[in-house]
């Protein structure tokens, strides 16, 4: 490139705006802490019970033995509970100029105002921003944070709450279950189609500060509905823990789908429980987009529970230096006529480690179940590593399973065959690299997808020109 | 070593009992197992090592199966190719976990693996696990699994030609396993490969 601008990922994104909180729990976890969250929030009585549960649990859980390096998260050295400035502020202009200062600096609120519909942005815990437009409304679409949905619809939320990701499921569901704030409640009635993707920004941005969001997606019969969540996260020492439980059920005929977009700063550990449950012709998508963090953990499940469901993961994972991307997707086949599709792409590069790890089950009676699973690594440099771990535990003779992966690094052919035409090496790279991953990239939003090209860029040759 | 005139080897997994095998000097070799269970480890320790390892599982009854297999990397330029054929019948089990493991040293690597099974029975059961650990840029690593049943649309064409359906399911997993005796024909003894072909089609 021939002005080549220095713009330093860390220097663009890193930074942090001072903090100012209104309430801040001890470092640390035991009862008391989970007490005062809950009596913070003013929460029913069923709530407390199922956190004080989930604590007992999470204290009896063992760290999973396998997959990433966990042996660095210390539970005593973190914040479970911060809650920012002012709650719930209504419209952009009264939010507190710092953190539209944050959001300026990543040039979201030009798109958020301009483009899209449902905006709620989340800083630090709780969401403090949140713009549910008049048309949501209309239709009757419920499009809140869960603390206000715990609230206002506390029938709906107690009937679905937990009950696809109990917390005994694993130790990091116990510690959501016990510690969550801030989140995501959406309600789709029967029927309905959203047209406009539902998008919610979290940014952590308080030090030692783990950030445990509890999504719920409920999707009647024959709605549609697309969810997005985004993040950018400014680059902090010490490290931050993120485990969000995202529970998802998809009616009969309905369809939903949740695009992430996780671009944590490289101190995060990202440990995320998604889960979702399709009834009959139901169609549940994950499109999983993992850059950041320094340790993520991400496996999005989907269990098909209903004849002619179909569920599919497209998951991209980025790994550079320090990183260990180990994600994918978990799919169980239940029912009858079933379809599942697993399309995977990992980039390591600078001694970065991707790993993808995934699991599919055909039960007994899951007659004429169709599964294809897909995952394709490409390596950048010998510091790096990639590895695969697919599982498929098939219990049923009439169906149809195909897995493929491999593994390779950028054709020297294609280098030289673009380089022949005038590209630098680093654009032919970064041009095969966002080639590469273009299967997934043109099934996101375009504004993601642009911020994503970029940040392939940007992370690929130091920068954008 | 020009490639006409390399080192041909032929190891047959079921008679030499050792779990662990060394590849330390350049040359083609064949690995060939069928109905067993095990831990295997091929280590390729040379440059210019052609390695070819076929398996054949066949489940009846209540017969469990259990293979795990490495094929690992630790010299560059050298190749490893792994097919596992099972078919299962009846209550029968099959367990493959097989690992590609290219370590850094381990350029210039082509790695495949592949594991096909067809189910015969509804109550047959398959858990396979293909596993990469790639450590090194410069290679090419692919592997795949499929299970599935027979094609109904074979076995109706099959009919057609008024081959009934026992023969039709025969006649398709023969030919199903066939793809690696054909190899295995060119790669040992004719002694060795009749009473290997004997052996699979007793157990067919």
């Amino acid at each position: 490139m021939a002005n080549k601008k220095n713009l330093n990922f860390k220097q663009k994104y890193g930074f942090s705006m001072p903090k100012s909180y209104l309430f801040r729990a001890k470092k640390g976890l035991n009862k008391q802490i989970v007490e005062s969250i809950s009596k913070m929030k003013n929460e029913p009585s069923w709530m407390l019970d199922f956190r004080l549960k989930s604590l007992e649990i999470f204290y009896k859980k063992t760290m999973p033995t396998w997959g990433a390096d966990l042996s660095k998260i210390n539970f005593d050295d973190i914040y479970y509970y911060i809650k920012p400035v002012e709650s719930q502020a209504k419209s952009w202009a009264d939010l507190p100029s710092e953190i539209k200062d944050t959001y300026d600096r990543l040039g979201i609120p030009k798109a958020e105002k301009d483009y899209l519909s449902g905006v709620n942005a989340q800083y630090d815990s709780e969401v403090v921003y949140e713009s549910v437009n008049k048309h949501l409304e209309k239709l009757g679409v419920i499009f809140c944070d869960m603390d206000t949905a715990l609230k206002k619809y506390s029938k709906i939320v107690k009937e679905y709450f937990g009950t696809l990701i109990p917390a005994h499921d694993n130790k990091f569901a116990a510690l959501n279950s016990a510690v969550w704030s801030g989140g995501s409640f959406v309600y789709v009635p029967k029927g309905i189609k959203v047209k406009m993707p539902l998008q919610a920004y979290f940014r952590i941005n308080s030090d030692k500060f783990g950030q445990f969001e509890r999504t719920l997606i409920i999707a009647e019969e024959g709605s549609d509905v697309h969810y997005v969540e985004g993040c950018t996260a400014p680059v902090y020492s010490s490290s931050s823990l993120h485990a969000a439980v995202v529970e998802i059920f998809v009616k009969k005929k309905a369809k939903v789908r949740y695009t992430t977009v996780q671009n944590w700063s490289s101190n995060v550990y990202n440990l995320v429980t998604k889960r979702a449950k399709a009834e009959e012709d139901a169609v549940m998508e994950w499109v999983d987009c993992n850059i950041g963090s320094c340790v993520t953990m991400k496996y999005p499940s989907i269990y098909l529970n209903g004849k002619r469901a179909r569920g599919e993961v497209l998951s991209m994972a980025y790994a550079a230096k320090g990183q260990h991307q180990d994600a994918g997707a978990k799919i169980f086949h239940f029912a009858q006529d079933t379809t599942s599709r697993i399309i995977s792409k990992s980039i390591s590069r600078d001694g970065g480690r991707t790993s993808y790890r995934g699991l599919v089950q055909v039960r007994p009676g899951a007659k004429k179940s169709t599964v294809f699973v897909s995952c394709d690594a490409l390596i950048l440099d010998e510091k790096s590593r990639s590895d695969t771990y697919p599982t498929m535990l098939v219990k049923e003779s009439d169906t149809h399973i195909q897995h493929e992966a491999t593994v390779e690094k950028l054709g020297e052919d294609k280098l030289f065959y673009m380089m022949s035409r005038g590209l630098s090496r680093y654009e032919s790279e970064s041009m095969l690299v966002n080639g590469f991953i273009e299967p997934i990239t043109k099934e996101i939003p375009l504004e993601y997808s642009v911020e994503m090209n970029r940040l392939i860029r940007l992370e690929m040759t130091g920068s954008v020109g | 070593m020009d490639k006409f005139n390399q080192k041909m080897s032929f190891i047959y997994l079921n008679k030499n009992k050792k779990t662990k095998y060394i590849f330390n000097s350049p040359g083609k070799y064949t690995v060939f197992f069928n109905n067993i269970s095990g831990d295997y480890k091929f280590i390729i320790n040379s440059k210019d090592v052609d390695l070819d390892i076929f398996g054949i599982i066949i489940g009846k009854n209540e017969n469990i199966f259990k293979i795990n297999t490495d094929q690992i990397h630790d010299a560059p330029k050298s190749n490893s190719n792994l097919l596992i054929k099972g078919v299962l019948y009846d209550r029968s089990k099959f367990l493959f976990k097989g690992l590609i493991k290219i370590e850094k040293s381990g350029q210039k690597t082509r790695a495949y693996q592949k594991n096909q099974n067809l189910m015969m029975s509804d109550q047959a059961f398959v858990d396979t696990k293909p596993y990469l650990e790639i450590l090194a840029d410069d290679v090419f690593c692919t592997h795949g699994s499929t299970t599935g049943k027979i094609d109904k649309d074979s076995i109706y064409y099959l009919n057609s030609r008024s081959i009934d359906n026992k023969k039709a399911e025969n006649l398709i997993v023969s030919g199903f396993v066939n793809e690696i005796l054909e190899i295995l024909k060119q790669r040992t003894s004719k002694q060795e490969y009749l009473s290997i072909k004997n052996e699979i089609e007793i157990s067919l």
